[in-house]
């Protein structure tokens, strides 16, 4: 059997056959559900970081983050059994107005691969289906994106409908193709990442885990 | 439009392209979010008056809307079962409301998610997807075909080998480029200016260029222009900037050159080599007047008096 530095390098070129397969190994021989949890998210901070210094680019984060998924279905049934959840729940969508998916689902990918639980709301999103959403999944953290200036009024929209729905402690993090840290802070925001990866640290940083 | 045609057309002088649509649409009351295609069946005379008033401002060549007209990305607003109805229609409007002399380009744009293995779609899915969109553009009466914002290089040589199979008209490809981390050019698949425009042409491509990018300011465009110049060698070059990057402006994101700085790049990017020149995200009618002059400014200072 491979040892868990060979998981996360397999996590890290994205190869998914030795990725599922040391997991399984792993599972198979007994070994603690968060120390593989733990080598597959080296695998992906590392994935994180080399995209944010554009070291690599967007397929190779795809290639990763499906490897990484598709361990995280093997790995699922023992973190539950053994009580291991996510450091928090996110909820993400791209805003009312926008159909834009890309990034989005890059954000969601990246935050799924730092162990935060992630419900995507999907594109085109009303203010009030992120007001349910947080409400019922007890998120700690909502991540908006729009890739068009004609959509960001409703990235305002929405951040006031949370913000007014009285949800507690709950946090926003925006960004999207034309967002500026200038802009979240003008409309609100807590966090504004400029890529996934950062959107990693941000969402980190601002939930405060 | 033949492929000797549009050669022929860019060697006499630089064409003007028309500018961006989709704001042009929600001006006109297109709900945001809703699907600007639908318009070329339900307000053709609105689709056909921003045709118009691009025409108007001196562009050449025209572009149909259809840039999320292919039925993967209709599937968005649940139209997929359209695609060939909207492209047909789209043409049909622009070549019906133009003069003879302004070319019609049938415009195909990514179809929104990402090729095997990376995302779902088959690479022989998309040739289908494209085909019917290109086929349907060709019935409607575009002269030629651009293929515009590609990020992936295999879906522009499928949307390439789509529109080369619908008649003997010429196709303009370009793509998004974004500046990376080293200062260098790419698109958001990592591929740099001299890659990118190599597989272009290789695919056939009569014409090739960018449109569009993430934050490049009027300058980034400039230099953007000389890099798909070198990159492009005998085959013409197009380039579509924004109004530069966006910027906050008391809580709005706005597109902040006004067409009088479009207007001075147009010079040197006829300079650096581009024979095309339009407007993408933030430009309007009035951006591409002043870029009409500018062009035209150019040209006559060139010639012998």
């Amino acid at each position: 059997m491979q040892d868990l530095q060979a998981l996360t390098e397999a996590i890290k070129v994205g190869n998914r056959a030795d990725a599922t397969r040391i997991t399984q190994e792993h599972i198979d021989a007994g070994t603690p559900a968060r120390d593989i949890l733990d080598a597959l998210i080296a695998g992906m901070d590392d994935v994180g970081r080399r995209f944010k210094a554009n070291e690599i680019f967007v397929p190779e984060v795809l290639i990763a983050a499906r490897a990484m998924k598709e361990s995280m279905e093997r790995l699922e049934p023992l973190l539950v059994k053994e009580g291991i959840k996510p450091e928090f729940t996110a909820v993400i969508g791209t805003v009312q107005g926008d159909l834009h998916d890309i990034g989005k689902n890059l954000v969601a990918m990246m935050w799924r691969g730092a162990n935060i639980g992630v419900i995507d709301l999907g594109t085109n999103v009303q203010p009030d289906k992120f007001v349910q959403a947080v409400q019922e999944h007890g998120a700690k953290l909502v991540g908006l994106s729009a890739l068009l200036t004609t959509t960001m009024p409703a990235m305002q929209t929405t951040i006031d409908a949370i913000r007014s729905a009285g949800l507690g402690d709950v946090k926003v993090v925006i960004g999207g193709a034309p967002v500026t840290q200038d802009f979240a802070d003008r409309i609100g925001a807590d966090g504004y990442a400029p890529d996934a990866a950062t959107a990693v640290e941000v969402a980190k940083k601002v939930v405060a885990v | 439009m033949t492929p000797d045609e549009l050669k022929a057309a860019v060697r006499t002088r630089p064409r003007l392209v028309d500018g961006a649509m989709g704001t042009q649409l929600m001006a006109r009351g297109l709900p945001s979010g809703a699907c600007g295609e639908l318009w070329n069946v339900e307000h053709p005379d609105r689709v056909a008056a921003i045709h118009r008033d691009y025409c108007q401002a001196g562009c050449d060549w025209i572009i149909t809307n259809t840039f999320g007209g292919s039925s993967a990305s209709l599937e968005r607003h649940g139209l997929a079962d359209r695609a060939a109805e909207l492209n047909r229609a789209a043409a049909r409007l622009a070549r019906e409301a133009l003069d003879d002399h302004v070319v019609v380009l049938g415009d195909i744009g990514p179809f929104g998610g990402f090729l095997e293995p990376y995302g779902e779609m088959a690479p022989e899915r998309l040739l289908e997807v494209f085909s019917e969109q290109a086929a349907a553009l060709a019935e409607g009466g575009a002269d030629a075909f651009i293929i515009e914002t590609m990020a992936d290089t295999r879906e522009l040589q499928i949307a390439v080998q789509a529109a080369r199979q619908a008649g003997n008209k010429a196709v303009i490809a370009t793509y998004a480029f974004d500046k990376s981390a080293d200062g260098s050019l790419r698109t958001m698949m990592g591929t740099t200016v001299d890659e990118a425009i190599a597989t272009a042409i290789e695919a056939g491509a009569d014409m090739v260029g960018a449109n569009c990018g993430t934050s490049l300011s009027l300058d980034d465009y400039v230099q953007l222009a000389e890099q798909l110049v070198a990159a492009a060698g005998q085959t013409p070059v197009i380039l579509e900037p924004n109004a530069g990057a966006p910027q906050n402006v008391d809580g709005q994101l706005v597109y902040p050159a006004t067409p009088e700085a479009m207007a001075e790049i147009v010079p040197r990017l006829l300079a650096a080599g581009v024979r095309a020149i339009g407007g993408c995200c933030g430009t309007t009618p009035d951006h591409l007047r002043a870029m009409r002059d500018a062009l035209d400014r150019y040209i006559s200072a060139l010639e012998p008096s």
